[in-house]
């Protein structure tokens, strides 16, 4: 009985070694939430299809412009290719997870990355990246979205969609103040606080929602003048000297103190803000544009002008908010995969023209861009040429280098801006920010 | 004696299973992260630097204010919470109230629900147009919605009452178990001395209780010490980090900003340090005098 006892746990206990010794091709999927299964990709050329997977986040957007890209893609390499779905910030972290523990197990072929965390990706993981330069001509995509994908004279990201910012306006609110659409186009942003006043008295709504947590109008507002955080090396902050920067805080500040400002504290809220009425004006990305036309009554009501501009030198009424591009990981399948994303993405027109028509998704691709499907008159703005003055304020947009520490540096900035608020001057904020952040970038 | 070498090795044979795996799931990861926290770099390019992270520590001011925050919500919480579950437990062990098993589910069953699930909850009732503002509105108390999630005080104040719903009923099942081991004699030779309610509830109840009030106390302290859930998907650290937990400045640091996990883990070892020192005075404070 003794014996047998022991027989069997040392049975046991061979059995966890082994596990143990499999650990580096099994345990690494346990995070993982999605059941379907991670195939090996391998490039046997000819005969069996090569299975890739791609990772993105937004079922009506990416991931759906991944779809069509299946559908459409006819290139030489036969592949099957499994989209998953998986939130952004799970993308992040699992990324970070995975590729810092050094191994390629569990990872996707394809992955969406927004293009602040490019850089920081691509230089904190160096060969985790496969470099896709020699498989599309990249001189056809906005040159700011080619600045963010390259690292190191090579190009990474297959650039995707644009976060070309626009000012969405509520007209019939315009109008009980008194305003026309023509009032609020090509303004600055004192102008804009101004007119905000008038809504807000006239109709008592306020003239836009922010979340005191997400800095995205100061970046917007900083990259139309062509600066941003760090100076050009991405890596040292800018901050002090930074008068984009100083004019954003103050024109933001004016807002707050117009008391024009409607305060949220997530995306939910923010959404609904704007489709309930509550607002008169929405600042921001592109890809809002859904989201606006979501609430069906308003149609008619919405208008899109350029954003306001600062009052510096060098100021646009372009900017850009978030955008994102997709990145082959260094690992099997990485050929099938840039074959993929240059025969579909890079390059495709038949591909670009059923983004827009399908689901009024603005790429990057320039010639893609000339497309008669740009010209469609929307009817929930009025019949404006909304996706033609996008196209158009893109090409406008000035190239800066995010660098690697854009959320580091934008926690800052949101603790740094509620003191300047809260009464602080505002050259001992920036000052003290420009302290901290060179603490805290080494 | 033959015999007794036999039973030893049999019984190094099932502590060594468990030495086995507490040391590779327990002890192999804490050196390890020891080792990490001397090192510093970008994502896997990490290289030894000694103790600057541990100076850059110091000069730190995120770290400094996600530290104040954090024992501003364990010096103002964990009593606040362990003095409610003891009013709780001994409300709930008079054998004269009705309907005690229901008082008693209501109380616990917080316990039982996802952190995630039930911040989120009270994200929206303290927002903006939340229920919360809806009632103070409706109730004449205020007259504009406050802004709970976007001011830093009001903020803290939700995180507080958060996990203080969270985690009242937790731990005041453990003094209901306590209680309940209490000889109910000791009260009756009390009531006979003359003694009030008032008195029995200092004088006995409480020194009666106090390995377990020691008990959860620190286990309180421990888990404040180590809040994220609530922090991250209540305010999201914010407003401009006025409730950012420690916990949560290293899920930032792995994983929103450009990852250093060399600094990552020496935050966390802050942490660890906190929990003993916190113990140890705890345990001379109110620990048995062995």
């Amino acid at each position: 009985m003794k014996k047998f006892l022991l027989m069997f746990l040392l049975v046991g206990m061979i059995g966890l070694l082994v596990a143990c010794g499999n650990g580096d091709e099994e345990a690494t999927d346990s995070g993982d939430t999605n059941d379907t299964d991670q195939t090996e990709s391998t490039d046997e050329g000819s005969g069996e299809a090569v299975n890739i997977t791609a990772w993105a986040w937004d079922p009506n957007f990416n991931i759906r412009a991944l779809n069509y890209a299946k559908d459409l893609y006819d290139g030489e390499i036969d592949l099957d290719l499994e989209v998953i779905e998986n939130a952004q910030d799970d993308i992040v972290q699992r990324l970070n997870t995975g590729l810092s523990s050094g191994t390629t197990q569990g990872m996707p072929n394809i992955v969406l990355i927004e293009d602040y965390r490019a850089q920081s990706f691509l230089q904190a993981y160096p060969d985790a990246f496969y470099p896709i330069t020699d498989y599309v001509v990249f001189e056809d995509f906005a040159p700011y979205k080619i600045e963010a994908t390259s690292y190191a004279g090579d190009v990474y990201g297959l650039p995707f969609d644009t976060g070309v910012t626009g000012l969405y306006v509520r007209v019939d609110l315009l109008e009980e103040a008194g305003y026309t659409f023509d009032d609020i186009v090509d303004i600055t942003w004192s102008e804009y606080t101004e007119i905000g006043k008038a809504v807000k008295e006239a109709t008592g709504k306020d003239m836009l929602t922010l979340d005191p947590n997400d800095n995205g109008l100061m970046r917007i507002m900083i990259q139309s003048a062509g600066s941003w955080y760090f100076e050009e090396d991405g890596q040292t902050p800018y901050l002090a000297e930074n008068e984009a920067l100083a004019a954003s805080f103050e024109a933001l500040k004016a807002l707050f103190d117009a008391n024009i400002v409607r305060l949220n504290s997530d995306w939910s809220q923010f959404v609904g803000a704007f489709n309930n009425g509550d607002v008169a004006t929405v600042p921001t990305g592109n890809w809002i544009t859904p989201s606006v036309m979501a609430e069906e009554s308003q149609s008619g009501d919405w208008r899109v002008a350029p954003i306001p501009r600062l009052e510096v030198e060098g100021a646009t009424h372009a900017s850009n908010l978030g955008g994102s591009s997709f990145y082959v990981l260094n690992q099997d399948g990485k050929e099938a995969a840039a074959t993929f994303l240059s025969n579909t993405f890079g390059g495709n027109l038949e591909f670009y023209d059923t983004l827009i028509t399908e689901m009024g998704a603005i790429g990057t691709y320039l010639p893609g861009l000339e497309s008669e499907a740009y010209d469609m008159e929307v009817e929930f703005f009025g019949n404006q040429q909304i996706y033609n003055e996008f196209v158009q304020w893109t090409e406008e947009i000035p190239a800066v280098e995010y660098g690697i520490h854009t959320y580091a540096v934008d926690d800052i900035m949101i603790v740094e801006f509620q003191n300047y608020l809260n009464g602080q001057d505002l050259s001992t904020v920036l000052e003290r920010a420009q302290t901290q952040a060179e603490t805290q970038l080494q | 004696m033959k015999q007794l070498t036999k039973k030893d090795n049999i019984g190094w044979l099932f502590v060594g299973f468990s030495i086995f795996a507490i040391g590779l799931f327990y002890f192999y990861p804490m050196i390890d992260a020891l080792l990490l926290s001397f090192q510093s770099g970008m994502g896997s390019n990490l290289s030894y630097t000694g103790l600057t992270n541990w100076s850059r520590l110091l000069n730190d001011p995120t770290f400094i204010t996600a530290l104040t925050n954090t024992v501003t919500y364990l010096l103002i919480q964990v009593p606040i919470m362990i003095i409610l579950a003891l009013f709780f437990s001994v409300l709930l062990n008079d054998s004269t109230l009705k309907f005690r098993g229901f008082f008693r589910t209501a109380i616990f069953l917080p316990a039982v629900t996802s952190l995630v699930a039930y911040s989120v909850i009270f994200k929206y009732m303290f927002s903006g147009d939340g229920i919360v503002n809806q009632l103070l509105l409706n109730l004449s108390i205020i007259n504009e919605p406050i802004f709970f999630l976007s001011d830093p005080f009001w903020a803290k104040v939700v995180i507080v009452l958060a996990i203080t719903w969270r985690w009242t009923g937790y731990n005041m099942i453990f003094y209901l178990s306590a209680l309940q081991n209490i000889d109910q004699s000791v009260y009756e030779a009390a009531r006979i001395d003359g003694a009030s309610s008032v008195q029995q509830f200092f004088k006995i109840t409480i020194p009666l209780l106090r390995p377990i009030i020691l008990f959860t106390t620190i286990t309180s302290t421990i888990g404040t010490l180590q809040i994220f859930d609530e922090v991250v998907n209540i305010t999201g650290g914010g407003p401009g980090n006025s409730t950012l937990s420690i916990s949560a400045y290293i899920f930032d640091l792995s994983f929103k900003y450009t990852p250093n996990f060399g600094y990552a883990a020496t935050v966390s070892y802050v942490i660890v340090i906190l929990v003993i020192i916190l113990s140890l005075i705890q345990f001379k404070v109110a620990g048995e005098k062995e």
